[in-house]
């Protein structure tokens, strides 16, 4: 067989160029250590979602310095949790799984990009050095409303981003005389002690005392404020650490009802919109704070 | 030895392809009709797309969307281009051999049971529509469970499947025929391309056939309750990658055969020709799993077995890349062209046939970049499934392959009907304007791929977010995909006058003769063992066993035969449908369910 | 002319990826173009085109140029 010289070096240039493509990458993945979805992670049966440990209740987790995880669910339309919060300067191991279809979980516009299958659970890890948001879609059709999946990703700084949960447990109504005790709990779901300072406002009185909640725990301390202080009438309270708060209102009176009608629930007016989901009810429908 | 000028006089000079073959010619324009009927509806469909993802034009609510979606891709990428492929390769068989079909009966049946399997897909498809009909089938051209169809879809496709087998086997048994009068002879170059291509068919939809009739057609039908998503999955990609080299093969073969035929030269050689079949039977399949890349439940190694091969699989096209320029730059010198790169203004650039093949050309070679990115199992994260890869295919598939086919289709056309091509300077003008639509539509739509707009969605607008360009803005490209689509589909209109035009245009007597093109260097320089075809499709079977065996066992092992318990997902809609859509489409259906037909009514009626 | 007609066509549609994706590639450079003034370049450089290949043959360019008149379909030349 006799080949034109040009051919000969063109093939010997099309193989180069070709064993140096395989080179960078394999240098790419096996050099810089990068993993990318393979079968890390073993099996689960979509039905057994709900019950599982971990994506039972889809959530991030810390799990190290600086180390977290998210277990994420996806089924026809939606992504869960939603948003997904991170601190910057993390590393964020992602697992998710489908609950019906073939779904993908994609960052726009980033290499965060999995697909998510029926049965299989993706894993991948991901560095987030800056503060961002970011849009999740799905980018693998899953059906008549595949376009109206999405969800988002908050990486938020560092130095404010915390995984405390507040929640204060309080009455509504009490007779002039009686203590009034406002029970506060505070998880902390990070793994590091969280140091802080617990206040309670209510007329103007101002109470504090310092917490410790140890990594991964609850703390529960309980301020009371004799309602004879307070006197006859409403009272606006709010109980706040850090960049948390929960506030209410304390009815006073002269003496309490039988039949207590309820008061008026509009409803609350917005502790940040930061971490919400931990109302008890038993503090809700402050009046608008003046 | 056969020298190659013999093959060319064997019909003698001035005989039409219709003139020599006048049985098989009307084969070969049936199979032309039905693929361009799929080419017209495809074609509609996705303008439609284009304006309604871009948020230009809406009218459809977003559920048909995938409706259309999956008539779209089934119609262009199985229908329109596989059609097209029966039609070049009987001509190419019975024209490199000189010898009739061994049954025209039987090449009959097998373009029938394509056309009806067709239809069996379509139906499904279409009445996806409308919720009066129980049936639907908007799972797109992958199809993937547990998304599910209509049982009538998978049994369309096996049928149609089943139909090209059939071809295959007409195609062999002309060469065993002609093999053996003529023992001591090459297998002349087209046919050659038209057996390997063949059983790299062959071996690659037995994939898409296991996954039909052992798991999708009976869990459709309720035999069995499950399938493992990730399983069939992958058996869809062991055939869903090959599949493309089927598309590509024909359009190789036209670039090998008629590009320096019409370029005024020879093909530069024909063994290298023979390498790059070979190597694409060898190397198409056990790469499937590139498509996969992101797929959890299948292991790093694998992916990087499966990353090698689709590198290596750039060898063919590259040479490919060498052997079309040379020959054309072959061609231009024979027609007195000089100079490093003067002898690019000696080209027949007026010639349609030769523009869009050479235009056509030219953005396959755009393709491959992007298919470097996409093969690369690490940059594949940035663009897998983002619109970047509808770039990229309609590079491919969209221009590479459905130009290379308008192109030749002005060349086949006179030969087939036996009628001058109506008009050339449409035709021209129609190559250039599918070149420059798709210039606007394949660029925008790589660059929103980069930002992250996903692909297969009916409105990339989300609530929470907005893609964010950095050079220009999403708008920008929108208006540059929608802008590319109506160009396209301009090109398009005037493609079917000049169809429509030359059929009904009149006999001419003074039409060029059948034939391709002779080579420089001719199969006598090519070594005996290329043509060893048992050699080759034993060496891509244990190919495959190695690249397929273990990840399979691995899903098998991991997620059961019959997978984990998920629901079965029919695709129908659950919106209120819109009358005005109702009627089209009935309309639409009667004209792909009637309209596939009527390739076999034409031909009856056309003389 | 310079050179034939559907060659014109031909180099015509090449630069329209050129143009389209100048802009970008002036923005590397610090060039903002908004899109009506790229298109507007646009058109500038397809006149300049279009004029240059209007522009009488040179002397020595004037041989017989047989792809106006012919087809593909013409026996190869050999
Ligand atoms: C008028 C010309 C065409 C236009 C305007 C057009 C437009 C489009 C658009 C906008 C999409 C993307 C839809 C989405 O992902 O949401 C698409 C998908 C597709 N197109 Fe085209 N297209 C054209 C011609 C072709 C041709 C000629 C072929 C093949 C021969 C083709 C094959 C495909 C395939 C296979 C898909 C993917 C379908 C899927 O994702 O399931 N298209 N087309
Ligand atoms: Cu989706
Ligand atoms: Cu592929």
């Amino acid at each position: 067989m006799n080949i034109h010289t040009y051919e000969k070096l063109w093939l010997v240039a099309a193989m180069v160029l070709i064993v140096g493509f395989i080179a960078t990458i394999t240098y790419g993945s096996v050099g810089l250590g990068i993993t990318m979805v393979g079968d890390q992670q073993p099996t689960i049966e979509p039905s057994e979602i709900s019950d599982d440990e971990r994506f039972g209740e889809p959530r991030v987790e810390h799990v190290g310095e600086n180390e977290y995880e998210a277990y994420v669910v996806a089924q026809t339309f939606a992504f869960s949790p939603d948003p997904i919060e991170v601190p910057a300067n993390s590393e964020v191991t992602f697992y998710v799984t489908a609950r019906d279809v073939i779904h993908s979980f994609s960052v726009a516009g980033t290499n965060i990009n999995t697909m998510v299958i029926p049965g299989e659970i993706a894993e991948m890890t991901v560095e987030f050095d800056e503060p961002g948001e970011y849009g999740i879609v799905c980018n693998e059709y899953c059906g008549s409303g595949h376009h109206d999946m999405e969800g988002m990703l908050h990486v938020v700084p560092e130095d404010e981003f915390d995984m405390t949960e507040l929640s204060v447990d309080a009455d509504d109504e009490l007779e002039l005389g009686d203590e009034a005790a406002f029970n506060v709990s505070v998880e902390n779901r990070m793994l590091d002690d969280l140091e802080t300072t617990a206040t309670l406002e209510i007329g103007d009185e101002m109470l504090e005392e310092e917490l410790t909640v140890a990594g991964g725990d609850l703390e529960e301390t309980t301020f009371t404020v004799d309602t004879t202080d307070l006197g006859e009438g409403e009272h606006d309270w709010t109980v706040a650490i850090d960049n948390y708060e929960e506030s209410g209102t304390l009815t006073v009176v002269e003496e309490l009802e039988t039949d207590d009608e309820n008061e008026d629930d509009d409803g609350d007016n917005g502790s940040d919109g930061d971490d919400d989901e931990n109302d008890d009810g038993e503090t809700d429908g402050g009046e608008d704070d003046e | 030895m056969a020298k190659p000028t013999e093959v060319r006089t064997m019909s003698e000079a001035g005989s039409t392809y219709i003139d020599a073959f006048p049985a098989e010619a009307k084969v070969v324009r049936a199979a032309f009709y039905s693929s361009f009927l799929a080419l017209a509806i495809g074609g509609l469909f996705g303008v439609v797309q284009t304006l309604h993802r871009t948020d230009v034009y809406r009218f459809m609510d977003s559920a048909d969307y995938y409706t259309v979606l999956t008539a779209h891709g089934v119609l262009l990428a199985i229908t329109f281009t596989i059609f097209f492929l029966v039609g070049v390769f009987t001509w190419a068989i019975t024209t490199s051999l000189d010898r009739g079909v061994e049954d025209i009966r039987f090449t009959w049946a097998w373009y029938g049971l394509m056309v009806l399997g067709t239809a069996l897909v379509a139906i499904p498809i279409f009445a996806g529509f409308t919720d009066s009909i129980d049936m639907s089938a908007s799972v797109l051209f992958t199809f993937y469970a547990p998304l599910q169809a209509h049982p009538l879809f998978y049994l369309g496709l096996v049928l149609f499947v089943v139909g090209t087998w059939l071809a295959g086997v007409d195609w062999f048994r002309s060469w065993l025929a002609w093999k053996a009068e003529n023992p001591d002879e090459r297998i002349p170059l087209p046919t050659f391309m038209v057996l390997t291509t063949t059983l790299m068919w062959y071996i690659a939809t037995l994939g898409v056939a296991i996954a039909i009739l052992a798991f999708l057609l009976p869990w459709s039908l309720g035999l069995i309750d499950s399938v493992n998503p990730l399983l069939t999955r992958t058996l869809f990609w062991f055939f869903g990658h090959p599949v493309v080299y089927f598309w590509l093969m024909p359009a190789y073969m036209m670039w090998y055969i008629m590009l320096p035929k019409v370029s005024g030269g020879k093909l530069f050689s024909d063994p290298l020709a023979r390498v790059v079949f070979v190597l694409f039977l060898i190397l198409s399949v056990p790469t499937g799993i590139h498509h996969q890349y992101l797929d959890p439940g299948i292991a790093e190694g694998f992916k990087f077995i499966a990353m090698t091969n689709t590198m290596f699989l750039l060898l063919p096209s590259l040479l490919t890349a060498f052997t079309v320029v040379a020959s054309m730059e072959h061609g231009a010198r024979q027609r007195g062209g000089e100079g490093y790169f003067g002898w690019l203004k000696a080209l027949p650039w007026r010639d349609p046939v030769f523009t869009g093949m050479a235009l056509a050309g030219l953005m396959f070679a755009a393709a491959g970049f992007s298919g470097m990115i996409n093969a690369g199992m690490n940059i594949n994260y940035l663009v897998h499934n983002t619109f970047w890869v509808v770039g990229h295919f309609h590079l491919t598939v969209g221009t590479a392959v459905a130009l290379t086919f308008m192109a030749v289709t002005y060349w086949f056309l006179p030969q087939v009907t036996g009628r001058a091509l109506w008009n050339r300077s449409v035709a021209l003008v129609q190559v250039v304007l599918w070149f420059v639509g798709m210039t606007f539509m394949s660029n925008a739509m790589h660059r929103a791929g980069l930002l992250g707009v996903p692909r297969r969605t009916a409105e990339p607008q989300y609530d929470g977010f907005e893609f964010e360009a950095a050079v220009g803005s999403v708008g920008e490209l929108n208006a540059q995909i929608a802008l590319g689509g109506i160009l396209l589909t301009l090109s398009l209109a005037l493609f079917f006058a000049n169809v429509v035009g030359t059929a009904f245009n009149g006999k001419s007597d003074s039409l060029p003769a059948n034939g391709y093109a002779e080579t420089l260097s001719g199969s006598e320089d090519a070594p005996l063992v290329l043509d060893n075809l048992k050699l080759w499709t034993a060496i891509a079977v244990v190919l495959v066993i190695f690249a397929y065996t273990f990840p399979i066992l691995s899903i098998v092992d991991r997620g059961g035969l019959f997978g984990p318990d998920v629901n079965p997902f029919p695709v129908s809609l659950d919106t209120l449908p819109v009358l005005g859509l109702v009627l089209e489409q009935y309309v639409t259906t009667a004209l792909a369910t009637a309209g596939e037909l009527t390739g076999s009514i034409v031909t009856e009626v056309t003389p | 002319m310079r050179i034939s007609k559907g060659a014109l066509l031909v180099v015509l549609a090449f630069t329209v990826p050129l143009i389209v994706e100048l802009r970008t590639v002036l923005v590397w450079v610090n060039i903002d173009l908004s899109v009506l003034e790229s298109a507007a370049l646009g058109l500038v450089i397809v006149g300049l085109v279009v004029v240059w290949a209007f522009l009488p043959e040179r002397e020595d360019d004037r041989q017989e140029r047989d792809d106006d008149q012919t087809d593909g379909d013409v026996p190869n030349g050999n």
